[in-house]
């Protein structure tokens, strides 16, 4: 008999009803069997492909977690994004407007099948976060946004797409750097 | 009257340069025995033998756990080495003129290697292990001598050693070396060159106690920073835990011959993976000794060993840590299993642990907190990495988590279980 207990948390600044599961059951299980949000993959179930990484909302600000790997009894009472929470939608919930990153992503042709793209949406996202906080110097933003998505495995692109993307963003949104890469990069 | 005292001044400082030229004549280096055969005048055959020879006495006896070179060059040295008394860095042993031992003879390297003490005289710390591998036997040196002598020159510098006064005034090194250097043993015997004549638990022995110098780590050591006699019998160095690697320790948390033999060549058992300073004495080192070798290790270190224990399991333990249940389900158990059976390849098992088992919680916060890169252990065998949770954990957390994996798994759940 697998022990249970009763979790509550909040998705996409929504909080979800206290719903009685298995103390074991992992958070990307949650949300598609108990929430029916979808948008998150299940890659690897290990730990290691990102595919299923949402964004926790901590204390420390926006972190990228794998889903996969992270269960509800440490998720319980906490704030996580996913994939379905990144838009701007209407009264029925249709997309209004997506994010500069989705957008970057779109524009660069940065997946295919898009099977790891939850993933390197939220990596990307919490990575802007973190800067908008803790900016970087301009001409560090290549190894910064390697490192924020050398995690995220993609079997269709080369990732260059993806990292370009995420870049342009970066350096395109004030506040994000300190200097000017154009100017200083080489 | 004045010259019965310029006398007695005479005698004083005649006393004192004898004392002098005594003590430092018996703790400097010791008898060395001939070399086994001329090296200058080798054929090709022999010296090809000893090359080959000479590499694997400097793989069983991890020269690269030290002399390995930032930058992974297995010789070249600048590994770190942190003791309570400073910093000591491995030096370069390739055959650099400038910078290495090019200009060491075979007797010099013998001496280095037996005695602690290099060309010229000049004192080794005791960091260099001479106090283990003062029984290596002389066609053994010298097969290592052949083999260091043919590898390519690094012109690399060493640096120089970070200790603290007065540990920096090397010839100080002569007093440690009076009390605490064993006398190396009558005709140490043909050690590793001996082939399948070395009985196996002396063959064994060898490898552990001489070449392999795994009392370097496992042994407590003094105040003086020299072994004490409770060989193997575990100690903390450099931030880690060196298990109890005796018999009796070894048994008590469930190893069996097979378990150590399975460890010692590919990095991984039932009882977990290898990590801090011992997974680069895998890699450098045991994945390369035949399983015939191995097994000789394993002999001697299960030797006369207590019947294993079973691994302990306190079901408990969840009611008694809740605080530490939910961290362990929430943040470890969808790689390591709700029950900690673990899984291959990915996660090694809770269920019979062997840092779980330590009385020192030090290895198991730390990799919690740090992580475990993921690795290539030996051929095709790998591990995923574990990620750090250092950012994740408050410190009362890491105390509940650690406190709850003892008590369900380890060290306090054997204690339940003797009660
Ligand atoms: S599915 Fe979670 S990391 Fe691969
Ligand atoms: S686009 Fe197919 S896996 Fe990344």
């Amino acid at each position: 008999m697998t022990a249970m207990m009763t979790v509550f948390m909040t998705i996409n600044g929504t909080e979800t009803e206290p719903l009685e599961v298995p103390e074991d059951l992992m958070l990307l299980e949650f949300l598609h069997e108990y929430l029916n949000l979808t948008g998150t993959r299940y890659g690897c179930g290990q730990g290691v492909c990102r595919a299923c990484a949402v964004i926790h909302d901590g204390p420390m600000g926006a972190r990228v977690v794998p889903a996969c790997v992270t269960g509800v009894a440490w998720a319980h009472g906490r704030a996580f994004r996913t994939v379905e929470g990144h838009a701007d939608r209407d009264e029925e919930g249709n997309v209004t407007a997506v994010t500069p990153v989705q957008q970057a992503f779109l524009d660069h042709f940065s997946f295919q099948c898009s099977y790891c793209t939850p993933g390197f949406v939220a990596a990307a996202q919490a990575l802007v976060e973190r800067l908008e906080v803790d900016p970087v110097p301009a001409e560090d933003v290549e190894n910064v946004v390697l490192e924020a998505l050398n995690e995220n495995i993609c079997r269709c692109t080369g990732y260059v797409r993806y990292l370009e993307a995420t870049r342009d963003v970066i350096l395109a949104t004030p506040g994000l750097t300190i200097g000017d890469g154009r100017a200083e990069g080489s | 009257m004045r010259t019965v005292l310029r006398v007695l001044a005479g005698l004083v400082l005649l006393g004192v340069i004898v004392a002098v030229v005594i003590f430092f004549g018996f703790t400097g280096a010791g008898p060395v025995p001939p070399a086994s055969r001329d090296l200058e005048a080798l054929d090709e055959e022999t010296r090809a033998e000893m090359v080959s020879l000479g590499e694997y006495v400097a793989k069983a006896g991890d020269c690269a756990a030290c002399h390995e070179s930032e930058d992974g060059l297995a010789l070249a040295g600048g590994t770190p080495m942190e003791t309570l008394m400073g910093t000591v860095y491995g030096t370069n042993i390739t055959p650099s003129e400038a910078h290495g031992i090019g200009d060491y003879s075979p007797d010099d390297l013998y001496r280095a290697m037996v005695y602690g003490i290099a060309p010229g005289g000049r004192r080794l710390y005791p960091a260099m292990p001479y106090t283990s591998y003062h029984a290596v036997s002389r066609e053994d040196i010298d097969a290592l001598y052949v083999y260091l002598m043919a590898q390519e020159p690094v012109e690399k510098p060493n640096r120089d050693a970070d200790m603290a006064f007065p540990f920096n005034i090397r010839p100080l090194i002569a007093f440690w070396n009076l009390i605490y250097r064993p006398d190396p043993p009558e005709g140490p015997g043909p050690g590793l060159s001996a082939g399948e004549k070395l009985a196996d638990t002396g063959r064994g022995a060898y490898l552990v106690d001489v070449l392999g110098h795994c009392g370097e780590c496992h042994t407590p050591r003094n105040l003086a920073f020299a072994k004490t006699g409770e060989h193997l019998g575990g100690t903390v160095i450099e931030g880690a835990v060196a298990p109890d690697i005796t018999p009796q320790g070894l048994a008590g948390r469930g190893w069996t011959e097979t378990d150590l033999s399975q460890f010692l060549s590919t990095g991984l058992s039932p009882q977990g993976v290898m990590t801090f300073r011992m997974f680069p004495v895998l890699s450098h080192s045991t994945k390369y000794l035949p399983e015939r070798d191995i097994e000789a290790v394993s002999a001697y270190l299960a030797q006369d060993m207590p019947e294993p224990s079973e691994p302990p399991s306190d079901p408990d333990a969840i009611d008694a840590h809740p605080e530490g249940h939910r961290l362990y389900v929430g943040l470890c158990a969808g790689c390591h299993g709700t029950n900690g059976s673990g899984q291959p390849s990915g996660s090694v098992p809770m269920v019979g642990n062997t840092t779980l088992m330590l009385d020192n919680p030090l290895n198991l916060q730390r990799v919690i907190l740090e992580g475990i890169p993921a690795r290539q252990l030996s051929g095709h065998l790998r591990m995923q990495e574990m990620p750090a949770f250092d950012a994740t954990l408050a410190e009362a957390e890491l105390e509940d988590l650690s406190g709850y994996l003892r008590a369900r798994w380890g060290v306090d759940a054997i204690a339940m279980q003797d009660q």
